[in-house]
């Protein structure tokens, strides 16, 4: 139900981003740049005293009237941030939590590839079949 | 390292990605090293020789396997035992040949390939796992079999699944004579 997945690495340049409907692409992309500042200030209030019991699933980050914007952060600081259709309610809050935990197990498997440089872009193909089923579960 | 039958056998077992991933990670440092596929095919084909000579004993010690009459025998050996104790998957075998001397083993799980998708597009003639056509050339050597082992399916590569051919050299016959 998802209408924009991105990737972000920990230097906040995007490894792979891919939205649904093609025509407003760049609006999207803009989306996800602005909502890079909430997360990071979602990292740093969780102050250095939580670090272990963080969490990372950082949940909605913030709506816009047609939008939700939800975020997750790994370890490793790599960010994953999911634009969802507004219009979508039926999505509770536990299913954005387990999508981006299929994400990051996805995005897992491709690290370990040898031929794999991290901080290149993404191009996997069993990456983008899991990031499709996610986002046509809209149809 | 001797291993007498009377001890019990310590089986260090470690984890299986740090195994896979420690390959991955020396295929990937030969590509970067070696421009040319079959430099890279020819270097891993070496180490596996090196690591083969020295497994065979290790093999013949922990699975006290009594000789091998045929060259039948010994691919089933290779796969059933071999395979099994080391890789821990157990190809299927089968003679391609009239003359009894090339088997191929069809291995449709293959552990080494676990994290690797697809091959990069430059590299599309390596040979992922030559290692371990080395692995089984050597070991083969050290008890006197002379055998060519090289890939002919490779799953990377688009093949349906992976066939490792083992041909066999010399001829049955000649063995008798080392009595």
């Amino acid at each position: 139900m998802a209408v924009c997945i991105a990737v972000i690495a920990k230097e906040n340049y995007p490894l792979y981003i891919r939205s649904v409907p093609t025509e407003n692409e760049l609006k999207f992309h803009y989306t996800v740049h602005t909502s890079l500042d909430v997360v990071d200030e979602k990292i740093s209030a969780m102050g250095k005293a939580l670090v272990d019991q963080r969490e990372l699933y950082l949940g909605l980050l913030y709506p816009t009237e047609d939008y939700k914007v939800y975020g997750y952060v790994t370890n490793s600081k790599v960010k994953f941030v999911m634009v969802v259709d507004s219009s979508n309610t039926a999505l509770r809050d536990n299913s954005h939590s387990s999508m981006f935990r299929k994400l990051h197990n996805s995005y897992t498997d491709i690290m370990c590839n040898p031929f794999y440089n991290p901080g290149d872009r993404i191009q996997s193909r069993a990456f983008d079949t899991m990031v499709n089923s996610m986002m046509m579960q809209v149809c | 390292m001797s291993r007498s039958p009377g001890r019990k056998q310590e089986n260090h077992k470690i984890s299986r990605e740090l195994f896979v991933l420690t390959y991955g990670a020396l295929v990937a440092q030969l590509c970067k090293d070696y421009e040319k596929d079959e430099d890279v095919n020819a270097c891993l084909d070496r180490m596996g020789y090196s690591i083969g000579i020295r497994l065979i004993d290790d093999f013949l010690a922990r699975s006290a396997v009594k000789k091998c009459r045929s060259y039948s025998e010994t691919a089933d050996m290779i796969a059933q035992v071999a395979f099994k104790m080391y890789l821990g998957v157990t190809p299927s075998v089968s003679c391609s040949s009239a003359a009894g001397n090339e088997f191929s083993l069809i291995l449709d799980k293959n552990p080494l390939v676990d994290f690797v998708e697809e091959l990069p597009v430059e590299r599309a003639s390596l040979c992922y796992c030559n290692l371990l056509c080395g692995v089984i050339r050597g070991a083969l050597e050290m008890v006197h079999l002379a055998a060519e082992v090289s890939f002919l399916q490779d799953r990377l590569k688009g093949d349906a699944v992976t066939e490792i051919g083992i041909t066999f050299l010399r001829k049955p016959e000649d063995r008798k004579h080392r009595r």
